[in-house]
């Protein structure tokens, strides 16, 4: 079951480190740095996951003693993590318009001023 | 109150970010006025800090909110200060006051100055917050705001020449090496349920190397690799640092890599303790060297000033990558010498290059020439910093590279066959990489300030004061690191070479005393280090050499100045004008070679070599993902075949 999760995750990375290495696409690399991130998020939930356990939220009158509980850290990290990946993503996308503007093009082949 | 600093220098820093977009929007003073008195707090705190902690010796550890382990868990985010991460804090501190200073001059002619200072603190306050941090999720959320704000800011004159694709370059690659952060973050946890990195090191230590660490610890690496800049991750960096402002790249270069490197030898020295392994040692020290040699060999390539400067930049990084990776004493004080020195240098001449940008606008070699005559001052300044780069005695860079070059060599004589050798062939291309240096700096001062003055540049004067007075506190440091190395290893270097090793101090200031013992077993004591065969040279001889040669050069300069007289560069031409551009400089109307080329026979000798430099950094994003990504996996699977 968890094992499906892992595998899944792996594949997440795989295919965006894919899609931002093959990709010419200014917007398909966008989206593949947005796939890694749900990938590596995905990692994180799935290795804070407790067979049977319950949400980390209660009251003291519900707790019993065969209860226990997913870990909440890796959650909380999640919830960080897929903030600051909005705001790169949203910063990628503001790079784009003003390069699209400037270059006529989303052709990675053709954004390429400076090299050597 | 002495354990408070370290949060408040970082929350200066980000409340600075946060008022000058709120009350500078409108006026110039309140701006400057907050960004000055942010940058002078933050490193007025970390110079309080240097007593307990470089001088007695201390460490402090501090838990945000007051939450201390509980029952041997640590449930709180701390930050933790010892030797090693004062010593990263006060570059960065030193680093952003003076590009504060220099700022205001600089960027002067842009718009939108509100957001260029906001994300210039919010740069800041991401570096100090990482290396002042002691978890490792905290260290992953400092990166990204390092990342985010030094990309917007690589951005920000969106009319600049390739400035924007730079920036999505950066953010492209940058990305993937925060990814593996976090993956090598989360597999940490996975194994130690803490985040914590005393608590993580004493866990670890405790439990050996199983698969999911080696992982772990391969991500973390390629992570702060791609952080540090270097090869095959560097391409980047050389764009980032080219088409940034001035006083940025000097950001950039001076601390922005520095985090990099903080974070590798945090995490190989105190987190992973896994330098006493000799196939991590090698690792580093072969990639160190890599990344040496194909920055100055890039360098040699290119013919814009800034460009060149930022491979330079990638190159003397290696050297810091090479001496961490020896792991011994004198390779770890070398190590955070030629970063200090690194720091000082090369913010130095990316200063100059901004003065020569702000003063002729352009930094193109082939356009510029014979600036010394309008900036006289600039030029001091620049061959100063060409010397303290190239490793010419009275100056820093010689100090740290002669360390370094003991380091190996040490290194290659206590080693046996294969190691020995490699290690020979490491100071043998750390000394061919520094006549290098030297070559392509011989290049630029002659392109740049020697040489005729186009007459488009008649009119160029020199930079305004505020630019100058940073550019000359830095010289003046180039020469005081250089000229003091006893006091500067006694009272900085040893400390944070000794803090790299006193892992347990490390463990219990955070966990409570104790806690190292119950969990690594029997705990190494601290080895002492030996400093005591670091071969510090004579500076004073060395300075009254240079004076006297200086000297010798100034008098034959002044008295053969009507001799040499004022020939025009197409009467010498006419005489042969295949070599004039090699001797004079100058842009001349019969040559094939361009006025900067001045190792044009070199390059054309070994053509195939740069054709491939110039073939590997081809400007296209997916070749630079490609390049991350392979070494990403050949590093992982280095890790798993000989950990």
């Amino acid at each position: 079951m968890i094992l499906t999760n892992y595998v899944c995750s792996i594949l997440l990375i795989a295919l965006g480190l894919y899609c931002v290495v093959c990709k010419r696409n200014v917007f398909k690399i966008v989206i593949g740095m947005g796939v890694i991130d749900y990938g590596v998020n995905l990692l994180i939930v799935s290795i804070g996951f407790n067979p049977g356990g319950s949400a980390p939220i209660f009251t003291a009158r519900e707790l019993s003693h065969d209860m226990f509980f997913v870990d909440p850290v890796p959650q909380a990290l999640t919830l960080t993590s897929i903030v600051i990946g909005a705001c790169v993503t949203a910063m990628a996308m503001a790079i784009v318009i003003k390069l699209k503007q400037k270059y006529g093009t989303l052709d990675t082949e053709k954004i390429r001023r400076i090299h050597g | 109150m002495i354990q408070h600093l370290p949060i408040l220098a970082i929350m200066t820093y980000f409340l600075g970010a946060f008022l000058t977009t709120l009350l500078g929007h409108n006026s110039k003073s309140v701006r400057w006025f907050l960004v000055m008195l942010a940058s002078v707090a933050s490193f007025v705190m970390m110079c309080l800090l240097i007593k307990p902690i470089f001088l007695d010796g201390g460490i402090i550890g501090y838990w945000m909110g007051g939450r201390a382990p509980e029952a041997g868990y640590a449930i709180g985010i701390g930050l933790e200060v010892d030797a090693l991460s004062l010593f990263f804090g006060l570059l960065v501190t030193f680093t952003v006051l003076l590009s504060a200073v220099y700022s205001i001059k600089y960027i002067s002619r842009d718009d939108a100055q509100d957001k260029y200072y906001t994300l210039f603190l919010m740069l800041a306050g991401g570096v100090l917050g990482l290396v002042l941090s002691g978890d490792l999720f905290n260290i992953f959320i400092m990166v990204e705001i390092m990342t985010f704000a030094a990309v917007a800011l690589t951005a920000y004159r969106n009319w600049a020449e390739g400035s924007l694709e730079s920036a999505f370059k950066y953010l492209a690659v940058g990305s993937i090496g925060s990814s593996m952060i976090l993956a090598g973050t989360i597999m940490v946890y996975s194994q130690v349920h803490t985040l914590n990195l005393a608590q993580i090191s004493a866990l670890l230590a405790g439990q050996g190397l199983t698969n999911t660490t080696v992982f772990a610890f391969a991500l973390l690496f390629i992570g702060f690799g791609v952080k540090a800049f270097i090869v095959p991750f560097h391409p980047i960096a050389a764009d980032a640092y080219m088409t940034a402002p001035a006083s940025i790249s000097m950001v950039f270069s001076g601390m922005v890599n520095k985090a990099g490197v903080y974070g590798m030898i945090r995490l190989v020295y105190v987190v992973f303790q896994i330098m006493d392994v000799k196939s991590v040692n090698y690792l580093i020290v072969l990639l160190g060297t890599i990344t040496m040699f194909i920055g100055v060999t890039s360098a040699l390539n290119q013919h814009d000033f800034k460009r060149l400067l930022a491979f330079h930049s990638i190159s003397q990084i290696g050297y810091v990558i090479t001496a961490i990776g020896l792991a011994t004493s004198l390779g770890i004080a070398g190590g955070l010498y030629h970063a200090m020195n690194h720091t000082l240098f090369k913010g130095l001449l990316f200063l100059c290059a901004g003065a020569v940008f702000y003063s002729a606008g352009t930094t193109d070699l082939d356009r510029l020439g014979g600036l010394a005559k309008r900036m006289p001052q600039t030029a001091a300044i620049f061959l100063v910093g060409a010397a303290a780069i190239s490793g010419i005695p009275p100056f820093n860079g010689f100090a740290s590279k002669w360390v370094i070059y003991q380091a190996c060599y040490e290194a290659a004589a206590a080693a046996s066959g294969f190691a020995s050798i490699f290690y020979a062939v490491v100071t043998i291309v750390g000394l061919l990489v520094s006549v290098m240096t030297l070559a392509s700096f011989v290049k630029v001062s002659q392109s740049v300030f020697f040489g005729q003055l186009p007459d488009e540049f008649d009119e160029v004067k020199e930079a305004p004061l505020l630019m100058r007075i940073p550019m000359w506190i830095m010289a003046a440091c180039c020469l005081l690191a250089g000229l003091l190395p006893g006091p500067l290893s006694r009272f900085a270097l040893q400390p944070a070479a000794a803090a790299t090793l006193n892992i347990k101090g490390y463990i219990d200031t955070m966990m409570g005393g104790g806690y190292a013992a119950s969990q690594m077993g029997d705990v190494t004591p601290v080895a002492e280090l030996d400093f005591s065969t670091i071969g510090y040279w004579q500076p004073v001889a060395w300075l009254v050499l240079f004076v006297i040669i200086m000297a010798a050069v100034l008098i034959v300069a002044l008295g053969s100045q009507g001799a040499r007289g004022n020939k025009r560069s197409t009467e010498l031409e006419k005489v042969d004008g295949k070599y004039a551009t090699f001797f004079g400089g100058e842009h001349s109307t019969y040559s094939m070679v361009g006025g900067s080329d001045l190792f044009w026979g070199l390059r054309y000798n070994l053509r195939h070599y740069f054709g491939f430099l110039s073939d590997m950094h081809s400007g296209v994003v997916n070749d630079y993902a490609l390049w991350a990504v392979t070494a990403a996996a050949g590093i992982i699977l280095y890790m798993f075949l000989f950990l």
